[in-house]
């Protein structure tokens, strides 16, 4: 059982692995080792896109997190006091929503959004006053951030729904029992209880948006995200920098990942 | 060769930075370094020349922006050229390679692709006008470019309807690689090609993802050319592609990885990419197909809506200089099409039997035609066999 | 507000307000134009043009190998990723000190933080000619071809959507009751027995929700069969991209589309129906 498990970590971690060592290659081709050198680093912090792409990725992701557990929490509030068949159609859409694929969010997005902009921009430019320019809409960063949040904040009110079906109800019918207002009941008895399905949603968009490729390749216009840029230079000719970029992205994880755990483990220690 | 500086001739790099050392020294004015180097007439008409931004800076154009965004095929650049001019103007350049015309068609049709740069191959670009996705050029901004030097075998495509949209970067043939160490039957025509593939060979092939080669090759190894839209004729070379695809090793127009690794043999391929290729590995033979093959040019254009329009005519001009140019094919190995450019080409490069191949070796070459890459039989064919 | 009309009926309109704009304008209104399309013409240079044909739908035979790898692959990818996540969760659950769980845990969470691009590409090398194939040169074994096979893009799958099947059976044996195994072995039932008749039916939640995720996420693949099928092992998701970035042939690719939702619709209540039919996995265990 143990030597299975060693196994298997081993199948999770000599690649990695190759992706560290062969960003420190000094040759140009990835597929040969020539000497080590920390080159491609120097080489992909000093490279602007590298900083564009994964600003506009974490914007993106921030947003996409933020909404979906804001919005998602509110329609899981309010999901458990509807009834009939507004409800059926509310599970209808969310399941809906998490089960089609990626791909197919990222196309229809993109042929309804080219669909309405065609639509809207000569609109728009007939109406706008005469020697100003008209705006022009076009995809960007709100296309991305909202295909995104359909399926996190489904994501989402699934994840709170099952939280609050395992609540202890008896605690809010004590609150309401005493008087307290609607809003002091749910901040004070339903939020602290609910609390870590939220957080869980929230990390697992910001995750999910982060690292998502497909839906972004076809809605985010000329944002381009983490994801997109290293396909791209996946595309171009596969040099060494591609390593450096995931090496750099694991770093952050880890290093973000145990500021946490020191966080937690001081304060259970007090 | 390079020619004496009055205002309107172009410059070499060299020349360049010695002016642009004096300016900054101090020994010649502005207005003589931006009349010298060409870069002045754009900033003339922009018109919007601050002067605060030109004390005491290290970079000579900064009303360029500090970004670009260039599009282009895989290993077409030399990063030497890219990175003195990101050095010469703060603009920074970010290269997109994409892996067919039809997939930069579809990204500007879709809208929104935020690129200042791209390379379009000869027949897209009346589509493109048509379509209205690309910038008519002012050639006044591009003082480098010579229309009396170039070609007009293969500059010509440029001009629709009078106007000019784009001016040449390069031209080059599609022929196959062979791998000689794995294939010793020395195939010399696409019927060749196919017959190894389906024979010895099998299971080391790579075809490129795109229409126009992959059809096409087919097609000339049936006979037919390679520009057919005749609808039987494409169904016998969709027939062909489908009974040859369990033996190819991919279906992917980013071969060289595959070439050098050793997993293929044999892949259809740009004469530049050989020269790379053959520079590495002696063992790899670039062919010109005996019966048939596409012979082409690229184009560097703007797209409408072009978020650096400065920066993209600055980068232009750049790029048209002859020693750029030359400078770029040493790298990539592709010949330009500026005579100019060739006149500084080392020898080896200008008698290079890849690069410029024997008269009679192109005459069964043809140009794409513009038709093919809206064609719609030729379009699903393609995507038949890719999900075949 | 009208009479008799009681404020937390606003209240719930107002909490569902922002989900119900989401759900019209990103997924009722995109799913509608994509099926209004999947009934119109490819334009001349590309793109859609409108009319009334189900020409698009009498063309999906042409895709049929797409549908057939993807509706093979999927499946197969999922139940090998239980199988290799399964005894790894076990292990996780119920065999080792409470110390090492936490960090067990989170080392096969990690390599599903860095990009799964790069993780994937990671595996061009493995799998590619410079890769294992020299390896078993080296002891006689030439000519082996494994990347752009089958093979090559089970083992990406299995690689990328390991963490998503350990995690949701680690946390059901997690929950599991460990007296109920004591219990068990105390009345005589050998191991084999306690964990076919107590453990796998504990965790059935687990391997429920880890199979769902993987699935779907299986089926609109497209990074894996790109990379490691070099084209020729080639899913339905690679048709969608194909047919949307080389032919440009938006009616034909809305019909693609249409039809794999319809699939993935079908597929999966099934699934829940059998699953709930089962009394093991419940509504939330699908997360």
């Amino acid at each position: 059982m143990r030597i299975y498990a060693i196994a298997v970590f081993l199948f999770l971690y000599v690649p990695i692995g190759i992706i560290v060592l062969f960003s420190f290659n000094a040759g140009r081709h990835a597929s040969e080792l020539r000497g080590l050198s920390v080159q491609w680093y120097g080489k992909a912090l000093s490279n602007p896109f590298v900083g564009d792409a994964f600003v506009t990725s974490l914007i993106v992701a921030f947003s996409v997190a933020i909404l979906s557990s804001l919005m998602g929490t509110a329609a899981a509030l309010a999901l458990q006091r509807l009834k009939g068949t507004m409800r059926v159609l509310f599970d209808g859409l969310i399941y809906i929503s998490v089960m089609i694929p990626g791909i197919v969010i990222g196309i229809a997005t993109l042929v309804a959004l080219v669909t309405v902009f065609d639509f809207l921009n000569p609109l728009l430019a007939s109406i706008w006053p005469e020697g100003t320019k008209p705006p022009k809409l076009h995809m960007g960063y709100v296309s991305v951030i909202a295909a995104h949040t359909l399926f996190t904040m489904s994501l989402v009110i699934i994840l709170v729904r099952a939280r609050i079906a395992g609540m202890d109800r008896s605690l809010i019918e004590a609150s309401m029992d005493l008087y307290a207002t609607p809003w002091r009941t749910f901040y004070q008895v339903t939020l602290p209880q609910i609390y870590p399905a939220i957080l869980a949603g929230f990390l697992l968009s910001f995750t999910f948006s982060f690292d998502d490729f497909i839906i972004s390749f076809f809605v985010a216009g000329a944002n381009t995200t983490l994801p997109i840029y290293i396909f791209s230079s996946i595309r171009r000719g596969i040099t060494p920098e591609v390593n450096a970029i995931g090496t750099m992205v694991l770093a952050v994880s880890l290093i973000l990942l145990m500021t946490a755990q020191f966080f937690l483990r001081a304060r259970t220690n007090r | 060769m390079s020619k004496t500086n009055d205002d309107n001739k172009p410059i070499s790099a060299k020349k360049f930075m010695k002016y642009f050392r004096s300016y900054q020294k101090g020994s010649i004015s502005r207005r003589h370094f931006l009349g010298v180097t060409g870069l002045g007439t754009a900033m003339t008409i922009m018109g919007t020349a601050i002067p605060s931004l030109w004390s005491g800076k290290a970079h000579a154009f900064p009303d360029l922006g500090d970004r670009l965004v260039f599009s282009t095929w895989p290993n077409y650049w030399n990063q030497v050229n890219l990175d003195e001019f990101s050095e010469l103007t703060g603009v920074h350049i970010q290269v997109n390679a994409f892996g067919s015309n039809e997939e930069m068609l579809a990204k500007l049709q879709a809208g929104g692709t935020g690129w200042d740069v791209f390379v379009p191959t000869n027949y897209t670009i009346s589509n493109y006008v048509a379509l209205d996705l690309i910038e008519e050029l002012d050639l006044s901004r591009i003082p480098n470019y010579d229309a009396a030097a170039n070609n007009p075998k293969f500059a010509g495509p440029a001009t629709v309807n009078g106007k000019v949209y784009c001016v040449p970067k390069n031209w080059g043939t599609t022929g196959f690689i062979v791998n000689t160490k794995k294939i010793k039957s020395k195939p010399k025509s696409w019927k060749d090609f196919f017959d190894v593939t389906m024979g010895k060979g099998s299971g080391h092939t790579i075809v490129h993802d795109y229409q126009l080669t992959t059809i096409g090759a087919a097609l000339c190894a049936l006979g037919y050319s390679f520009n057919s839209i005749d609808a039987k004729e494409l169904a016998e070379a969709e027939a062909l592609l489908i009974k040859s695809k369990p033996h190819l090793f991919a279906i992917t127009s980013d071969y060289q990885p595959g070439m050098r690794s050793g997993d293929a043999w044999m892949s259809i391929c740009w004469n530049g990419d050989g020269t790379q290729l053959n520079n590495d590995l002696p063992e790899m033979e670039y062919v010109i197909a005996t019966d048939g093959g596409e012979i082409w040019s690229d184009f560097y254009a703007i797209p409408k809506g072009a978020p650096h329009l400065d920066a993209a005519y600055a980068f232009i001009n750049y790029m048209q200089d002859p020693y750029i140019q030359a400078r770029d094919a040493v790298v990539h190995g592709y010949a330009p099409t500026d005579a100019r450019a060739i006149a500084l080409q080392p020898d080896s490069l200008g008698n290079d039997p890849i690069l410029h191949p024997a008269a009679e070796l192109m005459n069964g070459l043809e140009f794409g035609a513009a038709q093919t890459l809206t064609d719609p039989i030729r379009a699903e064919v393609i995507a038949r066999f890719k999900s075949a | 507000m009208g009479a008799g009309s009681k404020p937390n009926q606003w209240l719930t309109v107002a909490l569902l307000t922002p989900t119900s704009i989401w759900f019209l304008f990103l997924l009722i209104l995109p799913l509608i134009v994509i099926l209004v399309f999947s009934f119109g013409e490819r334009a001349a240079v590309g793109g859609y043009a409108g009319g009334f044909t189900f020409e698009q739908y009498g063309n999906l035979p042409s895709r049929l190998k797409a549908f057939q790898n993807t509706m093979l692959i999927a499946p197969l990818g999922t139940l090998l990723s239980l199988i290799v996540a399964y005894p790894l969760a076990y292990y996780l659950a119920l065999r080792v000190s409470r110390r090492f769980k936490l960090l067990l845990l989170v080392l096969v969470i990690v390599p599903f933080w860095t990009s799964l691009l790069v993780r994937t590409y990671a595996w061009i090398f493995i799998l590619g000619g410079r890769g294992i194939p020299t390896l078993l040169e080296f002891i006689g074994i030439e000519g082996v071809r494994l990347i752009n096979t089958p093979g090559a893009v089970l083992v990406g799958i299995v690689y990328g959507y390991l963490p998503l099947m350990v995690f949701p059976i680690f946390v059901s044996l997690e929950k599991l009751d460990k007296s109920l195994l004591e219990a068990s072995s105390d009345l005589g039932g050998s191991p084999f027995k306690t964990f076919m008749q107590i453990t796998l039916p504990l965790s059935m939640p687990g391997i429920a929700t880890g199979c769902m995720l993987v699935f779907i996420l299986l089926m609109g693949e497209f990074l894996i069969p790109a990379f490691l099928g070099g084209g020729k092992v080639f899913f339905i998701g690679n048709a969608l991209v194909d047919l949307f970035l080389q032919s440009r042939n938006w009616p034909f690719g809305a019909a693609v589309s249409v039809t794999l939702v319809v699939i993935m619709l079908i597929t999966v209540s099934l699934y829940m129906r059998m699953m709930m039919r089962s009394k093991t996995g419940r509504d939330e265990s699908l997360m």
